[in-house]
């Protein structure tokens, strides 16, 4: 009776190779996808390029209203080459935070004296954006 | 000499460059885009115009005014981001 019944169980019981069949490529390609070099950072995986930092780093220095937007250069100090003061270097700084959505904190900041040195520092700061 | 000149309060070029960033990021998180830039505005003045203070004691004085009109600036920051403005002002718009 028990031996009939599971023959007829069995009989009808069939398990889906063919659909494991058909799931194998997808969860290949779905590995290759992995496979790439991806970030895990929730800020989005692309960095600046250098190019737009420089660019974006003098364009915010030149809007500054007490200089001439014709003498600044991606190697200007901006107490020597652009006659600012310490404040002016301050307020630069925070248009930079400004514009590249960062929170320099003071130690940093201070040391943040001409264009090249500004650019550094946030092309290699990971959340500038 | 050296211990008079240590005795009084000596303020340093970094402590005032701290206070100065410490009242322009304050003043930047006003919701009211008026008060924010009257804020900025009032702080960027203020240096300037102490600029020239060369004797230590006015220099504590100054510092001493600065860092409770920062904490002032703290205090409102809080209590207008409770009535912020449900709409920007034109000043605020950008177009681009």
């Amino acid at each position: 009776m028990a031996t009939a019944l599971r023959i007829a169980v069995l009989r009808h019981i069939r398990i889906p190779v063919q659909a494991l069949e058909g799931f194998r490529p997808a969860s290949a390609s779905w590995n290759l996808f992995r496979g790439q070099n991806r970030s895990l950072s929730s800020h989005g995986d692309e960095h600046l390029e250098r190019e737009e930092v420089v660019e974006r780093v003098l364009a915010v220095v030149k809007s500054f209203p007490k200089l001439d937007p014709s003498k600044v250069a991606a190697d200007s100090h901006f107490q020597k080459d652009l006659g600012l003061d310490s404040l002016d270097g301050v307020e630069i700084v925070m248009a930079l935070e400004e514009e590249f959505k960062l929170e320099i904190p003071d130690k940093e900041a201070d040391k943040i004296d001409s264009c090249s040195v500004a650019i550094e520092y946030i092309f290699n700061h990971p959340m500038s954006g | 000499m050296a211990a008079s000149a240590s005795a009084m309060v000596v303020t340093s070029r970094a402590e005032l460059l701290s206070l100065f960033r410490s009242l322009l990021r304050t003043a930047s998180k006003f919701s009211d885009f008026n008060i924010r830039e009257y804020a900025r505005r009032r702080t960027i003045d203020g240096f300037r115009e102490n600029r020239h203070l060369s004797d230590p004691a006015s220099v504590a004085a100054a510092f001493a005014d600065g860092n409770s009109q920062l904490d002032i600036a703290r205090r409102q920051v809080l209590v207008y981001s409770l009535y912020a403005p449900n709409v920007k002002s034109v000043m605020e718009i950008k177009y681009k």
